[in-house]
């Protein structure tokens, strides 16, 4: 019969049960979420004078002054301690050449730190330029979504960065990288990249690739300053980023940049 | 509350405490405290060791002022004194680890100036086939303050 269906419980031992569960299920909560977060999420920047709510750190990269000297490379490679003596690079530097019957030859021989060898006449290039390449930084990196265990992330003052110590060398980021920007560093057995020199700007110093430049076209600057120098040439010139198609966000800008270059 | 229920839910609560327990040995401390990552990472980051010193170091009061204000004057000045001479800043730290020699040939040079189709026009480039008769850059020209010939 309808209306008979009557709960065996009573009213008052239901609410009872109820509050019960309810309180239970939030403490339990509460509880496993304290422990497993470990400890309260700080807002708190590095310790040090640095400051890193106070920067974003922006790079340009003007092609047009490159004279392919590969004196950046070079650098770098001593100021990192990236394997000498192996195909792996932070920066390098690519030669674009087209030929007269549009045949267009890309190279990149030690990542230009020898510098180059003239294997085509002149009379047969129509142009030529070398364009100066290195890690984007990008605001949205495909590198740090790919990461399974969290080794790599971006920090608040917008640098691309690797915990060397939590890598566990499984390269999904150098395969995630539509930049080539990655490698994997055979002598500490994990992904390394470019920092910017990250130890180097957060104490005030440039980076060494741009600190090496002789001809200024590589400049690096606070975004969040107005006066930077980064930014006066945002304001100023036609800029471009490599494959902005990807929807990456690069913060490594190029000024000059060929329609051939990728 | 039935028997065999009892024993369901004391077996999950052991779980559940013991994932926790192991998880917390596990996890750095420092995991979490800015985002997905470890932050004592940043600081690791930001401790490894400086090379280049960089010219201005190197022009320092009883170092090397005479040649760095020959040199700052000069069309070389936008080349820093490391470009050349290697990184420094463990001879900075200590004069008796001196740099590198510096590499005087004239592919050294030439990796700034010999002519090339890539390089802006108006940049300083010579022919090294017919330029120089093959002699060291540094013969005729003064590194520190170049000059035409």
């Amino acid at each position: 019969m309808i209306g008979e269906i009557k709960m065996k419980l009573s009213r008052r031992e239901f609410a009872r049960i109820g509050c019960r569960v309810i309180i239970g299920a939030t403490a339990g909560s509460a509880i496993i979420e304290s422990i497993v977060t470990n400890s309260v999420a700080s807002e708190d920047p590095p310790k040090g004078e640095y400051d890193w709510k106070e920067h974003l750190w922006g790079y340009v990269i003007d092609t047009r002054k490159c004279i392919g000297c590969g004196r950046c490379a070079n650098a770098c490679k001593l100021e990192n301690e990236v394997p000498f003596d192996e195909p792996v690079y932070r920066t390098w530097v690519e030669r674009y050449r087209e030929l007269k019957d549009k045949d267009v030859k890309i190279d990149s021989p030690n990542g230009g730190i020898n510098g180059f060898i003239d294997d085509v006449p002149a009379e047969e290039i129509n142009k030529a330029f070398y364009v100066p390449k290195i890690c984007n930084h990008c605001e949205n990196p495909p590198c740090v979504q790919v990461c399974p265990v969290g080794a790599t992330f971006s920090t608040e003052d917008g640098v691309v960065l690797v915990d060397y110590k939590y890598c566990i060398g499984c390269r999904y980021c150098i395969q995630g990288c539509p930049y080539g920007a990655r490698y994997f560093n055979t002598e500490k057995g994990t992904a390394d990249k470019c920092t910017w020199c990250y130890h180097r700007i957060t104490k005030g110093l440039l980076p060494a690739c741009v600190q090496a430049c002789p001809v200024g076209a590589r400049i690096f600057g606070d975004l969040k300053n107005p006066e930077s120098e980064v930014n006066k040439i945002l304001d100023k010139e036609r800029i471009n980023v490599l494959k902005p198609d990807l929807g990456t966000k690069p913060k490594v800008y190029y000024v000059g940049l060929d329609r051939e270059v990728r | 509350m039935q028997p065999h229920l009892k024993k369901a839910f004391t077996l999950l609560a052991i779980a559940i405490i013991g994932f926790i327990v192991v998880r917390s040995f596990i996890v750095p401390v420092s995991f979490g405290q800015y985002g997905w990552y470890r932050g004592d990472a940043i600081i690791d980051s930001m401790n490894f060791e400086i090379r280049h010193a960089g010219s201005a170091t190197c022009g320092e009061e009883n170092c090397h002022n005479s040649i760095y204000s020959i040199w700052i004057d000069s069309k070389h000045k936008t080349v820093n004194c490391e470009t050349c001479h290697g990184p420094s800043e463990k001879h900075v730290n200590n004069v008796r680890i001196m740099p590198e020699p510096v590499n005087d040939t004239r592919d050294f040079c030439g990796m700034c100036h010999f002519k090339s189709a890539a390089r802006p026009e108006e940049f300083p480039q010579i022919d090294p086939d017919t330029h120089g008769e093959n002699l060291r850059c540094a013969y005729c020209h003064n590194p520190h303050k170049p000059w035409f010939v």
